[in-house]
This record gives structure tokens, sequence and C-alpha cells, in this order.
């Protein structure tokens, strides 16, 4: 019986290998190899990060059979689905708890790429796509964080957007795009949910296949002291299968926690936005823009006859341009020298993050 | 000799001057010509208020009023300006009773706030062919024979003043002119009340138009500075029929305030600001205010309590409380003092009312009804309660129970539902009452230990998916050692 069996397979393997070269797949996978060092933990980031993106297409799929994204249904969509689809509350909690874990892995893969100083040559490109990502991610999040329509997230958009419409020049534009409008209404919410379900996965789709394709084809980026090392010492851990399982036991571990999230702590709905009311004590945004929001409110009206808002937008904007064209300043970087400064740089945006988010979350 | 004839004339002339000033007889050339002349206005004035007080007619028609001369003494050097213009003839009243040091010098002790109240008082409000106010001092007190109020013969005496009020709030064609809503049987109905009555007989105590409304700071009804505003009304009835002494005359009690303002309806109205709970008039009638008679206790409290006065006049108790002469409502709930109904009124313990004519002995029916629907009212509550504590641990444990807790709201409407039903005194309509608030409990209660089973059942299906992937992570983990091991 045994024999057959495995012939049958044999055969189908060679009808699909004649088709579709999977040998060659084969030997490439076999060839694929991931440098073991002290900070291999690192590279599993990218890998939670896709898992929850996954997470978050399948979950939102399910859900958009049955959201409603207009004014009055919105908020009364999302409430019949915590209530009354089954295992509904179970979905929208697990999208709204991966999407904050996807966030939270895309920040912690980036930073480990800093760190590791993987964006360097040849990288270039691979680091500017996963800052598209990063960005797209937050947007994914800021969107989805008004679709509820209930209050929290209907004053937390209006101050959001308002904050972007003190960019000079172009903040009014960009606001009013963003708004579909003068004020957040029902247009904002028609085209958040346009960007949240259309134009950003499309977007963030595009660029993760073309910062997968560069990963496959330069291969996983060693750190300058693993370079260094004589060919002998360095050591490596086949992709398959070893990688592959440590990054699937991984997978499995973050599911679990997902789960455990989203029965323990499902996602509150609180009340249905009213326009007409005055904001309500202690409108925060999503945790990754707290950081922001928290600098803002410490600034003063006027720097050195400058909106203060204007001065934080300004900050904020300088700092997030240099942090994206890192591999442009980094003068070190054809050298593949350590650049102490750098480091420096990345340790003092970490704190200035941390420190502002708990700011943000114990006071006021 | 010269000096002394002149000093003898000087003492003659203040002697008289000196004793018209004091016994009120004054050197008034007009008013003495105009007597003569049998002039109509002149024989009025002989016994006017302000002719005993020595004013003149040229105090208020200008003038010298101690010319002969009808040249001088109505001469416009000497001011006289004739009858005063309908616009502002009342500032001729004004000059004096707003003036406090000029109405002391003739001896009154009447307020001088008159005119600020009229002022600021509806009747003051333009009239509609803008010849000054609607009301001013004349139309009421009239002219040349003013009379003190307390004088029977004045036009604002107690007994006179309802046809005063009358000569204009009882013509339709004169009320339609400022307030065509306003009705016009003020007086009709008056006539009709006990202080209607009691007027008529020259009773000056009791109560007329400007016992309750005020008289020169009249607002309209609806103001809430008027003194008939509904929540002014039982301090101003309260003002006589909480006066023991005035009160006695009558052979009446005089705790009606004091009950009133403890009791349901107005705790609501006095300190609450309901408007919509009775005052003294809602029960009482306000022109035409009498007691209402045994029979119809039940139709003054249903203008408000409908139901309840169709259901008791469906009752079995309708019959009885006729026969032996009960008033109605009152012999449950009281009248003045009527206190919150609570379910301690039902039933067969020391507090129902219901044991004030039913007895175990002498009457089963009746004591078992009562026992049975105090019974009924009570399950319901405990299956309400018991219902709100699965809800709320529901709540505790996460779960979105807001339709079954909203929908539990209905069963306190039955209670007050099924309360109006007692009324009825009819156990079977009761129970069907009662068991609608039964359906809706139980299926609020349901929906609530399902969504306490559904807590578990999640808690219980994390658990299985928990251990099933631990179990993976266990076993790749395995397999990846092995795997490592080998390579």
């Amino acid at each position: 019986m045994e024999p057959i069996r495995k012939k049958n397979q044999n055969k189908f393997f060679s009808w699909l290998d004649e088709r579709y070269n999977l040998t060659g797949l084969i030997d490439f996978a076999k060839k694929k190899s991931v440098p073991k060092f002290r900070e291999t933990i690192w590279y599993y980031f990218g890998g939670i990060a896709l898992l929850l993106f996954v997470v978050q297409v399948i979950s939102g799929i399910l859900l958009l059979m049955y959201y409603k994204g207009t004014e009055d249904l919105a908020f009364e969509s999302v409430y019949f689905i915590s209530t009354k689809v089954s295992f509904g509350w179970l979905i929208r909690s697990i999208h709204s708890w991966s999407a904050n874990l996807m966030v939270l892995s895309v920040f912690i893969h980036m930073f480990s790429v800093y760190f590791l100083k993987a964006f360097r040559k040849p990288r270039e490109l691979t680091w500017y796509t996963g800052i598209g990502l990063l960005a797209i991610s937050m947007a994914f999040g800021f969107s989805g964080y008004l679709l509820p329509w209930n209050e929290l997230a209907f004053f937390a958009t209006k101050v959001g957007t308002d904050i972007v419409g003190e960019v000079p020049l172009i903040g009014e534009p960009i606001l009013k795009l963003l708004r579909g409008g003068e004020d957040v209404t029902g247009a904002t919410l028609s085209r958040f949910f346009g960007f949240h379900v259309a134009i950003f996965p499309g977007i963030f789709v595009i660029l993760l296949t073309l910062h997968l394709l560069m990963i496959q084809r330069q291969g996983i980026a060693e750190p300058e002291d693993y370079k260094n090392l004589p060919p002998a010492e360095k050591k490596t851990i086949p992709f398959f299968p070893n990688f592959a399982m440590r990054e699937l036991l991984i997978w499995l571990i973050v599911i679990n926690i997902l789960a455990i999230l989203s029965v323990f702590f499902p996602w509150e709905l609180g009340t249905k936005a009213d326009p007409f009311t005055s904001a309500p004590v202690g409108i925060k945004p999503e945790w990754y823009f707290l950081f922001m929001f928290q600098l803002f409110k410490y600034l003063p009206g006027e720097i050195l006859f400058l909106p203060g808002e204007f001065v934080g937008i300004f900050l904020f904007g300088i700092g997030g341009i240099l942090w994206a064209i890192v591999p442009f300043w980094d003068k070190n970087s054809p050298e593949g020298k350590r650049n102490k400064l750098l480091t420096y740089f990345g340790i003092f945006v970490i704190i200035f993050i941390i420190v502002f988010t708990i700011l943000g979350f114990i006071l006021d | 000799m010269k000096s002394k004839i002149k000093y003898l004339l000087t003492s003659v002339l203040f002697l008289i001057l000196a004793s018209n000033f004091l016994f009120g007889q004054t050197n008034d050339q007009c008013f003495t010509c105009h007597l003569d002349l049998d002039d109509a206005n002149a024989n009025l004035f002989k016994s006017d208020i302000h002719s005993s007080k020595g004013i003149t007619c040229a105090d208020c028609h200008g003038g010298d009023a101690t010319s002969d001369d009808m040249e001088v003494a109505m001469s416009k050097e000497k001011g006289f300006f004739g009858v005063p213009s309908r616009i502002d003839r009342y500032q001729v009243c004004v000059q004096c009773h707003a003036d406090k040091n000029k109405m002391k010098k003739f001896g009154s002790i009447l307020p001088t706030d008159q005119y600020e109240n009229l002022q600021n008082s509806i009747h003051f409000k333009p009239s509609f062919n803008n010849q000054g106010p609607i009301v001013d001092c004349i139309t009421c007190h009239s002219i040349h024979d003013i009379k003190k109020v307390t004088d029977p013969t004045s036009k604002v005496y107690p007994t006179k003043i309802t046809a005063l009020c009358g000569s204009c709030h009882s013509s339709a064609e004169f009320m339609k002119q400022y307030n065509p809503a306003l009705p016009i049987d003020q007086v009709s109905k008056y006539k009709s009340s006990i202080h209607g009555i009691l007027n008529a007989k020259g009773d000056p105590n009791a109560a007329e138009c400007v016992s309750c409304h005020g008289s020169h700071e009249i607002q309209p009804v609806k103001d809430s500075r008027s003194l008939v505003y509904a929540t002014n009304i039982p301090s101003v009835c309260s003002n006589c029929h909480s006066d023991a002494k005035l009160m006695s005359k009558y052979k009446i009690p005089t705790d009606q305030f004091e009950k009133f303002v403890t009791s349901v309806h107005g705790v609501a109205l006095l300190e609450k600001g309901d408007l919509s709970s009775p005052s003294c008039n809602d029960c009482h009638g306000n022109h035409g205010a009498i007691p209402p008679g045994v029979e119809s206790i039940s139709k003054v409290c249903g203008t408000c309590h409908v139901l309840n006065m169709e259901l008791f006049e469906q009752s079995p108790h309708k019959k009885a409380f006729d026969e032996n002469n009960f008033p109605e409502c009152e012999s449950c709930h009281g009248n003045h003092g009527i206190i919150y109904s609570t379910d301690e009124m039902i039933g067969t313990q020391e507090s129902a009312v219901c044991m004030d004519c039913h007895s175990a002995e002498d009457d089963n029916k009746g004591f078992n009804v009562a026992g049975e629907m105090k019974k009924l009212i009570d399950s319901l509550k405990t299956e309400d309660s018991e219902t709100k504590v699965i809800l709320d641990e529901a709540v505790q444990k996460g779960m979105d129970v807001s339709d079954a807790t909203f929908s539990l709201k209905d069963v306190r409407q039955v209670l007050i539902q099924s309360r109006t039903t007692i009324h009825s005194f009819n156990l079977e309509k009761f129970k069907e009452k009662i068991d609608e608030g039964f359906t809706i409990a139980s299926k609020a209660k349901l929906t609530g230990e399902e969504a306490i089973d559904e807590f578990y059942y999640r808690r219980i299906g994390l658990g299985f998916s928990t251990v099933i992937v631990t179990l993976l992570v266990i076993g790749l983990y395995i397999k990846l050692k092995k795997v490592e091991k080998k390579s």
C-alpha cells in the first residue's frame, strides 16, 4: 500500500515540476540561509507584521460583510456586528487588537533594521518601501479608528485633521481633502472608509510585494560585526525548515496572544458620535500618535513669532524626513563603519517616543 | 391805632388760613363758583376724600383757586390747563401719591408705590388706540367722587370691586381688543362661588378679584410674578384660609396649606416646580371656587387621573361608596395632604387602606382580592429585581444586554399600569396586567442568562483554542529541536 502512495505522490510532483520547475524553487529554498548571531530574534518581527497583516485582511473582509460606511448606519452596524452576528464580537476585537499589534511589530521591525544598519547599501530601497509600509500602517489605523463613528473617534479625528490643517500652504487643501469639506462629517467617514478598504490596501500590497521581492533578491542583511567575521566563524541557519519553523512557532504564540487579548479585553464601542455636542474630556488618539499629540500639548501658543503648532509640525516633519532618508545622510554607510551619531539619534527617538507616550497615558 | 388795626387784621387772616389748613376748609374759589353753578363734578367733589384733605380744583386742573375772577383763575399765566389729557392724566395723581412727603403732609399712611406697581403691571401697557395706558388710576378709582377703600361707597370697596373689574373683563367687545382668548365669564363664575355668594351678601372678608390678583401690580396669570401664577396660588389662598381668626367665622379648618405643602402634589408643584401638578384652583376651581361634593370628587381627580376614575366608576366600589356617602378618591388617598401612594396601601396588612373597611371575618371576597393583588404586585417586583441582578452580572462580565435592559424598563411601566388597574378592584383584570410584566421580565431574564452562558462559552472556547495552539507550539518546538540537532 505504502509504495503505491509514494509512487502516486512522485507522479503528482513530477507533473507539477514539469510545468512549474518546482525543483528550482526547492533548490533555492535549500540554499537560503539566515545569519545566526546574538540579535537574530529581531529578524522575526517583519514576519510577525506580515502575519498580522494577513489577519487584518481576513478579519477586515469578514467585517465588510456587515459594516455600513455611512453617518447614519456606521455605529449601528458595528453595534450589530458586536452583539448580533455570530462571532462578530471576536472578529471585530481581533481586527482591532491585530491592528495595534501590527503597528507595534512594524515599529519594532523598523528600529531593529535601523540599529542593525540593515538599511545601508545595497538595501536603501528596501528601507524606503519599509518606511512607506509604516506610514500606510499608521494611516490604516487613523482611518480605521473613525469607522465605528463613536464619540471618541469622531473628536480624535477632528483634532488629528486640525493638526494637519496647520501645515503651511498645503495644510488647508489636505484638510479639505481628508474631511471632504470644512468639518468632520458623513463625507469624512465615506472618504476614510474608501481609503481604509481600497486605496491603502492597494498601495500597501504593492509596497509589500516590492519589499519582499527585494529581500528575496538581495538576501537577508548581515550586521557589520557579523560581516567582518572570518567565514569559518559565520554561523547560519537554513531558512527551510529551521528558520521557517521558528517563525511559525512565533506566529502561533502571537495568535495565542491575539486570542487572549480579544476575549479578555474586547474592544469597546462607546457612544455614537454627535457632531453637535462638545468634545468629551480625555480625547486621545491611538497610542502610536500619542507622543506627537502630547508634544503638541506642551508647545506654547507662540515660539519665536511663529505659531506653536506650526513649530511642532515643522519639527516632526524635519525629524520624520531625516529618519526616512537615513541611508542618504549616513556618511559611513559606504565604508560599512560604525556610526555612533546614528545610534545615539535612534536611542533619542526611542526614549522620546516612550516618554511622551507614557506621559500621554498617565496625564489628563 | 393804625398799627393795632393792622395787627388785628393780620391775626384774623392768619387764623382763617390756619383753620383752613387744619380743618380742611379751603379757600377754593373754583369749587365755590362751580358749586353755585350746580356743576355735577363740583357736587361729586363735595364728598371726595381729596376735598376733605383740602385739595383744590387747581391742584389737579391748574390755575389760581384763590381768585374769584374767572379770567384770572383760569388763565394760562396761572397755569390753568383744564381737563388733563387721557394719555397722561395719571400724572396728576402721581404727583402726590408717589411722593412720601406730600402724602405725609396730608396725614396719609397710604403706600406710595402704587404708581411703580402699576407701571410694571399688565394694565399699564399702552391702549390699542395709543391713548395712554389701558388702565390708569381714574379707570378704577374714578374722578371727583374718590373715597377711601374702606368706605362702602368707594368704587373699589370689596363688595363693589367685582362689578368694577367686570366692567371690562366681562365685556367681549372690550376684551377682544387686547386678549381675545381670555375668557369673560369670571364674574358669572364668581357669583356662583362661595366667595361670590358671601360677597353678594355684603361680607367684605370674602375673597374678591383684588384678594387674589392684587391691585396695582396685576400681572398675566402665566407670568411667574403674578400672585395667581400656579406656584403662588397656594400661598395666596392661605393668606385667608390659614388665618384661624378669620376662618373661625366660617367654621372651616385652616390646615389645608400646611397639609398641601407636604403632599405629593405640593412637593411636585412647590419644590420641583412641576406646573402640571395641581394647585388649589385645579380642584376647587378659581373664580367659581367651591368645595367639590362627595360624589364629584372622582370627577375632579379624574381630570388628571383619567384611567383611575374610569376604572373606579366601573368597579364594585362605586355603588358601595355612593350608598354609604363615602367621598370617593379621598376615602383612601386623603385630600390636601395626599401622600405618595405606595404598594403598602393595598393588601391585608395593617398599613393597607383596604383594611379600613374590609376584614377577614366580615368580608371574605374583598379581603381575599386585596391580599391576592398585593401578592401579585410583590412577586412581579421580585421578578423584576432578580432579572436586574442577572442583567447586571452579564454587564459586569462585559456582555451586551442593552436590549434586554431596555425592555425590562417596560416592567416598571406595567407596574405603574397595574397600580392604576387596582382601581378596577377586579382581580382577573389585574392579573392580566401583571402577567404582561412577567412575560417581559422572564424574556429579559432568559437573555441575561444566555449572555452569562455565552461569556463562559467564550472562555471555554478560548481555553480549548489556547490549549490546541500551545500543543502545536510544543510539538513544533520538539520537531525544531530534532531538525536542528540533525543539521
